[in-house]
């Protein structure tokens, strides 16, 4: 069986022991709703401060619900030990790197995907065409989260500090992505209200660009340095 | 010999120190806009080059020691992220006792402070990570390298991604005209902060190749 | 060096201070069966591990068929522990299928349905891995671990919490292995001495992370290798 294989057959059974169980789409969508409740208490998020602060608060859900759930990534293998099972199989250590990360990458993605109605519900954001741009800054931000979280899920349930381990290491590193996820998120809902109001709308501002191409760049980077060296970190 | 070769570089090291807040505190001339305040710049910019160099040896080290796994490339990995997370806390201290006089208040998040803060807390997490692995030291080892080395490619990317979200905060003073003894002072000052960089680096690693080796005396096993 | 199908030479495994093995040399020859035995903390898991490339040696090299098992193809490798190394959320027959595609077996439906026939689950294919008895799962534990036809079987503690019929099944396996053409090589770890004693030809005996014996066994009774295994790990109130 070839890599790309390999690859499959590990996602295609993450993907179906999740939608067995449900156990980490679920309590996360939850629980973003949740951080946005309680962001709700400090700031009014509707109107016109929703362009400020809306971006920063939508990623910073996103990012702590993430956490949690990554830490389940490798923590789930520990059950009967099928990380050692699927150590000891002939497949590239790379290649279970490739496919953790792509089921995370998946899970994160469906999170924002269910979060998003919700969030332009409470918070008043009337879902216009120029909202669909923030598609892009979603499926790369979940990249960039799902490549440095996976890579350091796999150190973490090898750590006293267990649950506790992914944020300290995952919210300094994710600062250039995050900077640019919440950027991004910012010039659409821009747009999004201008063109709620008849405003002139440009489809891709130059913010808007840069910021991809931030988030593009960051999530290449990080997942070849994971491919690199995730064999150093599963080695017993 | 060994001990007057010590003796020699650590007098000559503790001469330049002297020489150089000599330099910074009497000889050279107040700025004429920031006052006397300003000499913090002198000892400030040269620690963070330090801490930069720190956070270098790092990545190399971590690079290494995969590759090698020998032992001593681990030391020095310990040795110049904990120097590098001192110089840093250094810059993240005398930057505000600096600021607060210029600028009015003790913080602003713009670029350079920023990254240097992000860069800290990393490496600081780079720290606790080798304090609280399970394992064998060597799980330990390897995962503080695997960090050592994603820590500093990702250094880059946080400047940058700093700048763009903060640029028109850029409030570090530009590069202007420095009086020729102003220069001096500089060059000084950065020689010495260096010198005691290496010099302290120097040290810690080879007091942590003493302290490993000691624990192998009390487990009966070959020393390094 | 291409008979010897699993090599050991001066191999120490450290763990912090702590030294689990120290400078072993052991070499075995295609078609051996090793007991592996000792008391507990002697090293016999630790050992196993280097031989399955879930772990490096501090010291030393391990060879697999001649090549590092770490980073190697590790397609001949079938590893039965105490653990399942199943996925409890998955069936019966996922957990085989998830396997075999990993492993690339060829013909995989008949395979599976062969390896189910021979563990007796057949009945039990569409049956939640995590509802079977400890027994059932150790069974399928083994089929999973032979799904491939390893050349070199490592078995960690198999007889663990079985009853008869599955310590008979995997004593029968290993013995019928004696007339295959391209006999597997297999080591086993255990602490039930007895079951072993009419499928090995060989025991090894650690000590503290040392061989304290290593030699042919051309058959005898359990009883007899039980005290041979006693006498030689004599453990630490000896």
């Amino acid at each position: 069986m070839n890599y790309v294989g390999q690859t499959i057959t590990i996602l295609r059974k993450d993907l179906s022991l999740e939608w067995r169980s449900k156990e980490r789409i679920t309590p996360m969508v939850l629980f973003v709703l949740l951080i946005l409740l309680v962001f709700n208490f400090s700031f009014e998020l509707g109107g016109a401060v929703l362009s400020e602060i809306g971006p920063g608060v939508l990623w910073s859900a996103f990012i702590f619900a993430g956490l949690l759930s990554l830490h389940r990534t490798f923590a789930s293998e520990r059950q009967n030990e099928t990380l050692d099972a699927l150590l000891l199989a002939p497949i590239d250590r790379s290649a279970l790197y490739l496919s953790k990360m792509l089921s995370n990458f998946v899970f994160l993605l469906a999170v924002q995907l269910f979060s998003l109605p919700p969030f332009c519900f409470f918070f008043n954001l009337s879902p216009e065409p120029p909202l669909l741009l923030l598609l892009p800054v979603l499926v790369l931000g979940a990249a960039c989260l799902a490549a440095v979280g996976t890579l350091f899920a796999a150190m973490s349930i090898h750590s006293r500090l267990r649950e506790q381990f992914l944020p300290l290491l995952v919210l300094p590193m994710m600062v250039p992505a995050l900077i640019s996820c919440i950027g991004g998120t910012a010039e659409v809902f821009d747009q999004t209200q201008r063109f709620a109001i008849g405003d002139q709308v440009e489809i891709f501002s130059d913010g808007l660009v840069t910021h991809l191409q931030m988030l593009g760049t960051y999530a290449m980077v990080f997942n070849a340095l994971a491919l690199m060296l995730f064999e150093y970190i599963v080695e017993e | 010999m060994r001990r007057h070769l010590n003796v020699l570089v650590e007098s000559g090291l503790a001469v330049l120190m002297i020489a150089a807040l000599f330099a910074v505190f009497v000889y050279v001339p107040s700025e004429r806009e920031m006052g006397v305040v300003q000499r913090i710049f002198y000892f400030h910019v040269s620690s963070a080059i330090a801490a930069f160099v720190g956070f270098a040896m790092v990545f190399v080290a971590s690079i290494q020691y995969l590759r090698t796994r020998r032992e001593n490339w681990d030391c020095l990995a310990l040795a110049a992220a904990e120097l590098g997370v001192v110089f840093s806390l250094i810059v993240l201290i005398s930057g505000p006792i600096w600021a607060k006089p210029i600028w009015g208040v003790f913080w602003r998040w713009e670029p350079r402070l920023t990254s240097m803060l992000i860069a800290f807390t990393i490496y600081v997490a780079y720290l606790i990570v080798r304090s609280y692995t399970t394992g064998s030291p060597d799980r330990t080892r390897r995962f503080a390298a695997v960090i050592g080395v994603v820590a500093f490619v990702n250094v880059p990317l946080v400047y940058y991604s700093v700048n763009l979200w903060s640029a028109d905060q850029q409030l570090h003073p530009r590069e202007v005209e420095l009086a020729p003894a102003m220069v001096q002072t500089r060059y000084l000052a950065f020689a010495a902060i260096i010198a005691l960089f290496f010099y302290l680096l120097k040290r810690r690693y080879e007091l942590e190749k003493l302290a490993r080796n000691v624990e192998r005396l009390d487990a009966d096993l070959p020393l390094h | 060096m291409s008979s010897s199908a699993v090599v050991a030479q001066g191999v120490s495994k450290r763990f912090g201070a702590a030294a689990a093995l120290r400078n072993v040399d052991l070499n075995l020859n295609n078609g051996e069966l090793l007991l592996l035995a000792g008391a507990n903390g002697a090293g016999k898991t630790t050992l196993l591990r280097l031989f399955a490339g879930l772990s490096r040696p501090s010291q030393g090299t391990v060879l697999l068929a001649g090549t590092n098992p770490v980073g190697s193809d590790r397609r001949g490798v079938g590893f039965v522990s105490h653990q399942s190394l199943l996925y409890d959320e998955l069936t019966v027959v996922e957990n085989l299928t998830f396997f075999a595609r990993l492993y690339g077996v060829p013909r995989a439906h008949e395979r599976i349905d062969a390896m189910l026939e021979w563990v007796e689950l057949g009945d039990r294919r569409h049956q939640r891995t995590g509802t079977l008895s400890r027994g059932l799962k150790q069974r399928l534990s083994l089929a999973r671990s032979v799904l491939h036809e390893p050349s070199i079987l490592l078995l960690d503690e198999p007889f663990a919490s079985l009853d008869r019929r599955g310590i008979r099944l995997i004593t029968r396996y290993l013995k019928s292995l004696d007339g295959v053409r391209t006999k597997p090589t297999a080591i086993i770890v255990s602490h039930e001495i007895e079951p072993t004693a009419d499928v090995i030809n060989r025991v090894v005996i650690l000590r503290r992370g040392r061989i304290s014996l290593d030699r042919a066994w051309n058959g005898g009774s359990g009883v007899e290798l039980q005290k041979l295994c006693d006498h030689f790990s004599e453990a630490e109130t000896g």
